[in-house]
């Protein structure tokens, strides 16, 4: 800060304080000389006048007091600003700021989840308190680290939050709503600096200046008349009803509202002391200690068939070769679950998610969530974030009705999206259930028609006619709206889920709604695997994608003109691929009778794989071939196979794709040639 | 009006630092090893390990002088055949066929890749006066990819950048000047 402002600053905060009218006055005058911010500026002609009005006022004094405490934040604020991206601790401790990082984003949530209680119960005095901690610790570890726009603003809101927890000031929705703008403000920064410690080019920074204006507006008591308590906790308690249901609330939806919210706190409160026995570690360490564990579980089972060793019968040996092999399978299973996160973290989002685009729409919508516990993969659950978000804006957008429109078909006003995550054997399924209107067949087709999607007559099933609404460019909203409606998404989100090797359905029923089920693996660490043979190769297929292998009798394979090879398989006739072929290795046979065939199916579309030989099933941990060969076509990964070498694991849609543009290639030289 | 003209006074003088760094720098310890009878080296610092030649998994749809890969100890990793990179002529792999398994610059901080070598023979201590700047072979023949040229006991040893040999898949000019 400014020095001589600083001082001026003192000067005058000491004669107000001795009650020198005069002298205030005159600090204040020569502390405006010394000032650059027309905002400050305008502050400091503000208290001068407050000054010289009156002044035995004691709630006046209190005010000019207050106002320069702002005018000193102000002013170091202003400093902040002057130098947002040099902070010197992002050069000096990249760690330290790492850190902060992750901090603030923690409490993020806390604030996030917390606002959203206090929107139905704003004085609940534990949430207030939580809610103002983390802004609280948000600013001193922002001041500590010199990040002055993150520390002024949330200095600012701390102080809002403090005149709530105090009673002074009643958190309404609007706001709640800064509050939520703020803490996305300092989500924003944090997100910029993440990126800076990553060496990645520094965006500008986002001017959060207006809004700590409005931020600071409030605190005066301008701008947005918060409603002061007259110590009449009723008129709180009626004030938040009112917010909470909007319309007309019943005393009994107030009590399970109350109940919910309860139990939401509780649920909080618990997971947050099962952080703390947590610590955190380092992703890139975690993934190296799976690989030594593989490599363990390899050199185990290396160990342990070794014909020397089996062929020993020793009792103690066998014996204490049995015990080694259980801890191995221990060690792997925990470290895998290592990576394992549960899906709550997700969820949580979704409810601000529903608050905000229900209020936009202009429709009412609460959300339910089941099994939040449900423990997937990191990787997983990021992934999983955006296709997530995007189903639950699509059923507020077309699925719930408005209002009064589901008052008059006999629902309640506010529609329910639900949230459910279970464990079923060895996938995890998530279930996005809305019950709103449903998905109206009739619509879908003939916009299909239209879009030249499907052929005129084309007969389907319901669920394909479902699936239909995952084709590119696809929406049936009658007019776009800025949350959704343009047909870009569910493409992607089917795409996305697939890319998770996962699974996307759609169950639904006029006038009850919509269901998405997905169904995806626990973790991308591991695939199970159908090892085979082509040349001297060793390849694997994920099993997933693998209907039945068998060895072809004479003539099942034929050349149609113009498709190339095409085998029967149970009366269907399916395009082969020669895997040889395909990837420039020399196969061991050629004539289809000696060779083995895999149906395969990818994306929907079956097709058959000639190899030379099965070789076996395993569990295999999928590894990056690198980064050089990260793009290989129809490659996957990599996988270390029980011997220690590595195998390749295919990519079948490549694969896939890559014959049908071989055949277009085949057909149009064809057609030359005649 | 001072100021500017005090830049480009420490300018010059970061270059001429640069430059002499770079000097400083290539001095230093050297992996040598051979292919046929040429004689390499690069520095100590960017290799891993050395470990001898065992089955490499072929990957399709790759340049011919990566061989595929191997496993690291869990890690996968892509293996390069330098006679192949080189564009010398391919060889038999024997007992003294060796995998140095170096550590390169890539776009999200380092990667191993293992080079396939005919054989290791030793580490070279070097100082800054062993080492002469590449020689200029005329317009044709590109010098990046080598640090310079290091004369060891009568013999010259060519030393390669390798975070370079192993980042740039056109390296037909270094492969003629092999030849």
């Amino acid at each position: 800060m400014d020095i001589q402002a600083e001082a001026l600053l003192d000067q005058a905060a000491t004669q107000l304080m001795m009650g020198e009218q005069a002298d205030t006055v005159a600090a204040l005058a020569a502390l405006g000389e010394v000032m650059q911010s027309p905002e400050a500026l305008e502050l400091a002609a503000e208290l001068r006048g407050l000054v010289e009005s009156g002044w035995d006022d004691a709630e006046k004094q209190g005010r000019v007091q207050r106002g320069l405490d702002r005018l000193r934040t102000m002013l170091s604020a202003v400093d902040g600003q002057a130098v947002p991206a040099q902070s010197s601790a992002l050069n000096q401790d990249p760690e330290l700021v790492g850190d902060f990082v992750l901090e603030a984003r923690e409490h993020l949530q806390t604030v996030e989840s917390g606002l959203l209680v206090l929107e139905k119960e704003p004085s609940n005095p534990d949430v207030l308190n939580a809610v103002f901690r983390s802004f609280h610790t948000i600013k001193g570890l922002a001041g500590f680290l010199e990040f002055g726009a993150i520390q002024a603003l949330a200095h600012e809101v701390e102080t809002i939050l403090d005149l709530a927890r105090t009673g002074q000031l009643l958190m309404t929705p609007r706001l709640i709503d800064l509050t939520l703008e703020s803490s996305d403000y300092v989500g924003q920064e944090v997100h910029r600096i993440e990126a800076q410690l990553r060496g990645e080019a520094a965006s500008a920074p986002t001017d959060g200046t207006a809004l700590l204006k409005r931020v600071r507006g409030v605190i005066a008591g301008e701008e947005m008349a918060a409603s002061p308590i007259e110590s009449k906790p009723v008129a709180v308690a009626e004030a938040a009803a009112v917010e909470a249901t909007v319309v007309e609330a019943t005393k009994s939806e107030v009590a399970v509202a109350a109940v919910e919210v309860g139990s939401t706190v509780k649920a909080k409160t618990r997971v947050a002391a099962a952080d703390t026995q947590a610590i955190r570690v380092d992703t890139a360490k975690l993934d190296y200690l799976l690989d030594m564990v593989g490599e363990m579980v390899i050199a185990e089972s290396m160990v342990r068939l070794d014909p020397e060793l089996a062929g020993n019968k020793n009792p103690k040996l066998q014996r204490n070769l049995n015990q080694l092999r259980r801890v191995t399978e221990e060690v792997q299973k925990v470290a895998m679950a290592t990576r394992l996160i549960p899906v709550g973290t997700l969820f949580q989002r979704v409810n601000r998610l529903v608050r905000d685009t229900s209020r936009k729409a202009g429709k009412m919508a609460e959300v339910e969530l089941v099994g939040e516990d449900t423990q997937l993969d990191k990787t997983i659950i990021e992934e999983l974030s955006d296709p997530i978000m995007h189903m639950v804006r699509n059923s507020i957008d077309h699925g719930i009705e408005r209002p009064e429109e589901r008052r008059e078909s006999g629902k309640p006003e506010s529609g329910t999206i639900q949230l459910k995550a279970y464990r079923q054997a060895d996938h995890i399924q998530i279930e996005i259930a809305d019950d709103g209107r449903g998905l109206n067949q009739a619509k879908i087709l003939s916009k299909a028609r239209e879009r030249g999607v499907i052929a005129e007559n084309a007969q389907l099933a319901e669920s394909e006619i479902f699936q239909l609404i995952f084709e590119p460019g696809f929406s049936t909203a009658d007019k776009v709206t800025d949350i959704s409606g343009r047909g870009v998404g569910m493409d992607v989100v089917k795409k996305q889920i697939q890319k998770l090797r996962g699974k996307i359905d759609i169950h639904s029923t006029p006038g009850k709604g919509t269901t998405f089920y997905l169904k995806l693996p626990m973790t991308l660490a591991i695939v199970e695997g159908l090892v085979v043979g082509v040349g001297r190769e060793r390849l694997i297929l994920p099993i997933f994608s693998v209907h039945e292998m068998f060895r072809p009798a004479e003539g099942q394979v034929s050349t149609v003109q113009g498709r190339g090879e095409m085998v029967m398989v149970r009366n269907q006739l399916l395009p082969l691929i020669r895997l040889h072929r395909s990837l420039g290795l020399r196969a061991r046979n050629e004539i289809p009778e000696e060779t083995l065939l895999i149906v395969a199916e990818t994306e929907g579309r079956r097709f058959v794989l000639m190899v030379d030989e099965f070789i076996g099933k395993q569990e295999v941990v999928i590894k990056s071939l690198g980064e050089s060969l990260r793009n290989t076509r129809g490659i996957a990964g990599g996988a270390i196979l029980g011997d220690g070498r590595v195998g390749l694991i295919l990519d079948l849609a490549a694969i896939y794709s890559e014959r049908n543009a071989k055949a277009v290639v085949l057909r149009e030289s064809v057609l030359v040639a005649c | 009006m001072a100021t500017p003209s005090v830049n480009t006074a420490s300018a010059g003088a970061a270059v001429i630092a640069a430059a002499a760094r770079t000097k400083e720098e290539r001095a230093g310890k050297y992996l040598a090893f051979h292919l046929g009878p040429e004689e390499f080296g690069i520095q100590v610092l960017k290799v891993r390990e050395i470990m001898g030649i065992q089955e490499i998994t072929a990957v399709p749809h790759t340049p011919l002088h990566t061989k595929g890969v191997i496993n690291l100890r869990g890690k996968v990793i892509p293996v390069v055949d330098l006679r192949l990179k080189f564009s010398m002529e391919e060889a038999e792999y024997t007992q003294r066929t060796c995998i140095i398994v170096t550590e390169v610059g890539g776009e999200n901080g380092t990667m191993l890749i293992g080079a396939v070598v005919d054989g290791v023979s030793e580490v070279l201590n070097l100082s800054a006066a062993d080492i002469e700047d590449t020689p200029d072979f005329g317009g044709e023949v590109a010098t990046s990819g080598l640090l310079g040229m290091a004369k060891v006991k009568g013999k010259v040893k060519i030393l390669l950048d390798i975070d370079h040999v192993m980042t740039h898949q056109d390296l037909k000019e270094l492969g003629q000047l092999l030849h």
